[in-house]
């Protein structure tokens, strides 16, 4: 009996002691902690790691801790599970597409109003880049990791099925006969595949100066429809779909699963985020270059658009915490940070001077492949309709895309019709959408 | 003997640490889940539109039908030839064989194993352009099965591994159920003069018979819920939603998608559905489950 009672006192106390340690833990916190999630895996994990121990070590008042925190998709949901919960992150890196949903969060404070003026040149800031996140000219977030679509192919195989190394297509109808050159010769099976497959449809949009949602791409005002299922929309699915069923084009899952078909010569040639420049080139066991995404003729020139992620700043903390995140902020766009980030990852640099610092170092004539990148978004020409899509339900629309475009590659559905089926989906989540924020 | 507690507060007080759990895992986020799936909701949950039972009868759609029914098909297939395999390999590691002992650790091996690295371990295999099992099938058939186009195949690639994964599982269980079997009944029926056949049919089945109702509700609810990890890992729904399954399109309109309410009203039809469907397993079990 009277074991028992102890047994009670002893929970009790243990309750009393937990209770004790977690309020000494945040008395005794002298430097201010920044938490920091993001989505960045593989080899973009330790360039990360990078940048975030090059900041503490010069900001000994300051400790940002970074965690990895799954796909962008996972990052995005486990953010808005803290905010609802009532314990947000500092800095949450959200892809693109996330852009809009965190606009209409409530949960965040824009950039512009932790600033320090003078402190950022924001002039300094690539221009694609801050056209693609800046609303009526205001940055909300910062800009972090930015990558456009372009074409990498495999020089090798080229020159094996008597091809020439140093011509790519880059329309259309070569990329057809260059394709169906590559799998009769049988070097491959088939001759190219798609990294993000949503979103190249969207950079097919942006590159041919076709708008994607109207409202000039949900920026002039909230989208309420997609143009998926019009010409230019159906166009391109239908030459997709002829390239798939020629055996030509090889359709590899959603985000990096097409890249393992790459590096293995399954296939010749990827449409893939410049993200992966670096990855690619060190773990191929051929020699890789890479080009611009070819294009429709008897279509206008647009440019081809901005992908990554940004950094965005949760609300609920202290103006203290904040200072240290803008410090943070002020770090990532140092010249040297920012081209060192791209070296490891080959996401853009934020700014002009670290490009010219690159320049300057020679990087880019080492690593040709690095430039083209560059070279592909900065000779684009500027179009609101290149400056990228703003939906609020990007992330399900994009889905809608994928299921569409497999019904279609698979023969299940003509390209109309599964465009069709796809445009009344997206409209619909629009609708929906819209609807909470009227 | 029975003895009491002392005190009327100790029993309450060691209850509670379960008691709350429930609560604030179950009950509470039921209730809300009950409550959201009539509003619309905004993705950071600010939000709310009241829109009565318009969440349910979206669920009328043929992207949740067609979900209902790939569940329906990927569980019956796990329960019904998985039980079956599973039941045949426990009968074989039930024998005296030399090494007996490595073939039952073998065989228990995938359940330790977790869904996310099952499921890798599959898509490596499987990879349509460089997994092992894609190139042997194309060496033999010429062509290569990809299961990112080919829905079917898709269908097949999830369903062994979700039964691959539960092996372990159910052999262990079966294997249980086996030892408990008397071997009088055994011997006595050999002496009769009883074909292996005939005693599987008329001892042991029925011996294993409440084992196998057992089973067959854990195997359910791994179809129903469980498979989520595998399919996330492998087909994340694809291609053109062939492999999304009632609780995988639940995660993604629900956190991916954020589409809260409408996620809401599809777990509130998952659990009257799963809870019918136990139930009547339950019920119909009576008749047929043979209790020593």
């Amino acid at each position: 009996m009277k074991e028992n009672r102890y047994f009670v006192l002893i929970l009790a106390g243990l309750l009393v002691a937990a209770f004790a340690v977690g309020i000494t833990s945040t008395a005794a916190q002298a430097v201010t902690k920044i938490t920091f999630w993001h989505a960045m895996s593989a080899k973009r994990m330790p360039a990360v790691n990078r940048i975030v121990e090059g900041f503490n070590a010069t900001h000994p008042d300051i400790k940002v801790e970074p965690q990895f925190s799954g796909k962008y998709k996972e990052v995005l949901a486990k953010a808005i599970a803290a905010a609802r919960g009532g314990s947000p992150p500092h800095i949450v890196q959200v892809y693109e597409v996330g852009t809009q949903t965190m606009l209409d969060s409530g949960a965040i404070v824009p950039i512009f109003k932790i600033a320090k003026p003078g402190e950022i040149d924001w002039g300094d800031i690539i221009v694609p880049i801050k056209d693609y996140y800046a609303v009526d000219g205001k940055l909300y977030s910062m800009p972090f990791n930015s990558s456009t679509s372009i074409l990498y192919y495999n020089k090798d195989l080229f020159r094996k099925a008597g091809l020439d190394p140093t011509k790519p297509p880059t329309t259309f109808a070569e990329m057809e006969k260059i394709g169906e050159k590559i799998v009769k010769s049988g070097v491959a099976p088939n001759a190219v595949s798609f990294g993000w497959p949503d979103w190249q449809f969207e950079q097919m949009h942006t590159l041919h100066q076709q708008f994607y949602a109207d409202h000039q791409n949900g920026r002039a005002g909230r989208a309420t429809k997609v143009f998926g299922n019009r010409e230019f929309g159906v166009r391109v699915v239908s030459e997709w779909t002829k390239w798939a069923k020629k055996g030509v084009f090889l359709y590899g899952g959603p985000e990096y699963s097409a890249n393992k078909a790459f590096l293995a010569q399954k296939i010749a040639m990827l449409y893939q985020s410049t993200s992966s420049v670096g990855s690619i080139t060190k773990a191929a066991k051929f020699e890789v270059g890479t080009s611009f995404l070819p294009r429709l003729q008897g279509y206008p020139r647009g440019n081809t658009v901005i992908g990554g992620a940004t950094l965005w700043t949760m609300k609920g903390h202290s103006q203290k915490e904040y200072d240290a995140v803008w410090e943070f902020y002020k770090y990532l766009v140092r010249p040297e940070v920012s081209a060192q980030w791209h070296k490891d990852t080959g996401y853009f640099p934020s700014t002009n001077s670290a490009v010219k610092l690159l320049m300057d170092q020679g990087w880019f004539s080492e690593h040709p492949n690095h430039l083209t990148a560059f070279l592909e978004i900065l000779t684009g020409v500027k179009v609101p309709a290149s400056q990228g899509v703003r939906l609020g339900p990007f992330v399900a629309i994009r889905q809608a895309f994928r299921t569409a475009l497999e019904k279609s590659v698979e023969g299940k559905l003509s390209p109309q019709e599964a465009m069709d089926e796809y445009a009344a989906e997206a409209n619909r989540l629009l609708k929906e959408y819209n609807e909470l924020y009227q | 003997m029975q003895s009491r507690f002392p005190g009327r507060l100790l029993p309450y007080l060691l209850l509670s640490p379960s008691v709350v759990i429930v609560i604030v895992f179950l009950i509470i986020p039921s209730i809300q889940s009950l409550y959201y799936s009539f509003f619309r909701v905004s993705p950071f949950g600010d939000r709310l539109v009241y829109v009565a039972f318009d969440n349910f009868i979206k669920l009328l759609n043929p992207d949740y039908l067609n979900s209902f029914i790939v569940t329906l098909v990927f569980t019956g297939a796990i329960v019904v030839i998985g039980l079956a395999v599973c039941l045949a390999l426990a009968l074989v590691a039930n024998q005296k064989v030399a090494g007996i002992g490595l073939y039952r650790t073998a065989l228990i091996w995938p359940y330790a194993l977790s869904p996310a690295v099952a499921g890798t371990i599959w898509a490596l295999v499987f990879d349509p352009s460089t997994g092992a099992f894609s190139y042997f099938i194309s060496l033999v058939s010429g062509t290569m099965p990809n299961w990112r186009t080919n829905g079917t195949f898709a269908v097949v690639v999830i369903t062994l591994a979700a039964m691959w994964k539960m092996v372990g599982y159910n052999v262990i269980f079966f294997l249980a159920g086996l030892q408990t079997i008397p071997r009088e009944l055994i011997e006595a029926s050999e002496i009769d003069g009883a074909g292996a056949l005939t005693r599987f049919l008329k001892i042991t089945f029925p011996l294993l018979s409440p084992m196998t109702l057992f089973l067959l509700i854990m195997n359910t609810l791994y179809g129903f819920f469980q498979v989520f990890g595998l399919i996330d890992v492998m087909t994340e729904g694809g291609p053109a939603r062939a492999t999304e399954v009632l609780v995988y399109k639940l995660y993604y309109d629900g956190f991916i998608s954020l589409k809260t309410g409408y996620a809401s009203a599809q777990s509130i039809v998952l659990f009257v559905f799963v809870a019918g469907l136990t139930l009547l397993q339950f019920r119909f079990a009576k008749r047929w489950v043979f209790y020593q």
